[in-house]
């Protein structure tokens, strides 16, 4: 599709990617190395990873930490938010009066209520759970009562005609024809959760990565800092492969890109 | 204001001798200039086998009846009886309706689209597969099971929707302008294909087009509509002897009776 128009490129696009993402390792290694930007700002990539590798231990708990809260949190930004934004957008009486209260919650950048919830629960790993499923509620809800709205309404006429009941409806109907929505929900609700649980751990926590970063910064120790940053990149690549895993197990009833 | 015909507006309607029976039954909206009346006090019986047209301007009315006659849309006055019971709301069973081709689901295939109306009753799976399959081969599309609607083309697709209407096998079958998306040639293709099937199964059809050949092609009977408010010109029997064939079309009465249609349609706006 498409292929026969244009030529075919020299180098396939997904080994450009890589070639990308090596670009960047070498500026990152290069800059610092040839006295362009001063080392206390960014250490070259590989000291970073040495600090990394020489204090293994300490780097590795942290990533647990991390993990198991951004897991935790995203069980609960997309179960619960799956299911509010159903309901959001498919009850009649829901749509008109809570809809445009959660749309509107959401433009509040939810950060001012961080010092409350430690207040509440503490400091430990279920503020950072809660915090981060909090910031992925929204958008996973608000794609979710979106996608629910603009299912065609010939497909709900033409199961109702055929005998669907309510509840037929709602998952046989409403579900998969959101699909589209509900992984473009999990992409953003994805991203915006794996802030909440790291920016909540930057700001008040005893562990994960996110503790590890300020606790360096504040004592300049930037090959740390930016070891830490390497990691919560890792971690932001491995949900992108599961959302990525989820489109494709969802969607071959799409034509297919290439 | 075309004149209505007395036989036709008065006509006592006896409910058991029809499958179908509209009674009196007109249709409201509320707008914000008031209230717009797409249906006003309609009236006519469909007898058992037969395959009766409504045609009529845009906007008369036509889809907001077929609504109606399935249960999915409830009239502001009168009774649309079928099997002698009102309808409160839809009969399955009794009353199935073939959409245009953009009613499929498109994240089923051709089988499971055909197989929907089942699963929703309860039919175990290979039961409802088998049946899906043998309807599919009379559609002529043997090999396509397995295949998304993404993959077809728009009259493979309305071959799947009639399968699927013929599947769910209700009594009634309506369409609305289930050709309406196709080229000429699939057009009439599909005409040829679903009278066919209809000869084999004889449901009672109520069959919406904007096509004035081809309601006089396919009809018994068809029913002319007025635009706004959308009320029953006349009806007129398609007296051409079946099966029809391309031939019929080019006959003087084909032609005779295409333009009387023509002609009510024409001063009623
Ligand atoms: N839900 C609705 N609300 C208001 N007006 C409607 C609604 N549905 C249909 N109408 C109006 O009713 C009239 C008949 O519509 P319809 O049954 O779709 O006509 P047709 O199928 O013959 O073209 C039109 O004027 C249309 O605008
Ligand atoms: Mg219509």
């Amino acid at each position: 599709m498409g292929r026969d128009s244009c030529e075919a490129p020299f180098i396939s696009p997904a080994t450009l990617r890589w070639l990308f993402l090596a670009v960047i390792v070498v500026v990152w290694e290069l800059v610092p190395r040839l006295g362009l930007v001063p080392s206390v700002m960014l250490a070259p990539a590989s000291e970073a990873m040495i600090a990394g590798f020489q204090d293994f231990g300490t780097f590795a708990r942290a990533l647990g930490i991390t993990f198991g809260q951004l897991a935790s949190a995203l069980i609960f930004a997309y179960g619960i938010g799956a299911l509010a934004g159903l309901l959001l957008g498919s009850v009649y009486f829901l749509r008109e009066t809570l809809l445009p209260i959660v749309s509107s919650i959401y433009a509040v950048p939810l950060v001012i209520v961080y010092p409350l919830l430690t207040a509440w629960v503490g400091i430990g790993p279920e503020s950072k759970v809660i915090f981060g499923a909090l910031y992925g509620f929204f958008p996973m809800a608000l794609s979710v009562a979106a996608g629910v709205q603009t299912v065609d309404r010939q497909y709900i006429l033409a199961a109702r005609s055929m005998g669907a009941r309510t509840s037929q409806i709602l998952f046989q109907i409403m579900l998969p024809a959101s699909v589209p929505s509900i992984l473009s929900g999990l992409r953003i609700g994805g991203a915006m959760t794996a802030i909440g649980v790291v920016v909540a751990e930057m700001m008040a926590a005893t562990g994960g990565i996110g503790f590890l970063i300020t606790q360096n910064r504040t004592m300049f120790n930037t090959a740390e800092v930016y070891f830490g940053i390497f990691l919560v990149l890792i971690l932001t690549g491995l949900l992108d492969m599961f959302i990525r895993l989820m489109e494709r197990c969802f969607t071959n009833w799409y034509p297919k890109e290439t | 204001m075309a004149e209505v015909t007395d036989s036709m507006a008065h006509a006592p309607i006896s409910s058991e001798k029809f499958d179908l029976s509209v009674e009196q039954v007109s249709l409201h909206f509320e707008t914000p200039n008031g209230v717009l009346k797409a249906v006003d006090e309609v009236s006519f019986g469909v007898e058992t086998g037969r395959f009766v047209g409504l045609v009529g301007p845009s906007g008369c009315g036509k889809s907001s009846l077929l609504l109606m006659m399935a249960g999915l849309q409830k009239a502001t006055f009168g009774d649309i009886i079928v099997e002698g019971e009102p309808l409160t709301g839809p009969r399955p069973q009794d009353v199935g309706v073939i959409f245009q081709e953009s009613s499929l689901l498109p994240w089923k295939t051709a089988s499971e689209n055909v197989e929907f109306p089942l699963a929703l009753r309860g039919v175990d799976k290979a039961e409802r597969k088998q049946l899906a399959t043998d309807m599919l081969k009379l559609v002529g599309l043997s090999g396509f099971e397995d295949r998304h609607p993404f993959e077809l083309s728009g009259g493979m697709k309305q071959r799947v929707s009639i399968a699927r209407g013929f599947c769910q096998d209700p009594r009634i079958l309506l369409m609305d302008e289930p050709f309406a998306a196709l080229d000429e040639q699939t057009r009439m293709t599909l005409g040829d294909e679903l009278l066919r099937i209809w000869e084999g199964h004889r449901k009672t059809v109520v069959f919406v087009t904007h096509s004035l050949t081809e309601a006089v092609y396919l009809c018994d009977d068809v029913i002319v509509m007025s635009a706004q408010p959308g009320r029953i010109l006349e009806r007129i029997e398609i007296d051409l002897p079946r099966p029809r064939t391309y031939e019929t079309m080019a006959t003087a009465d084909f032609g005779r009776l295409r333009d009387r249609i023509w002609r009510l349609i024409r001063g009623s706006e």
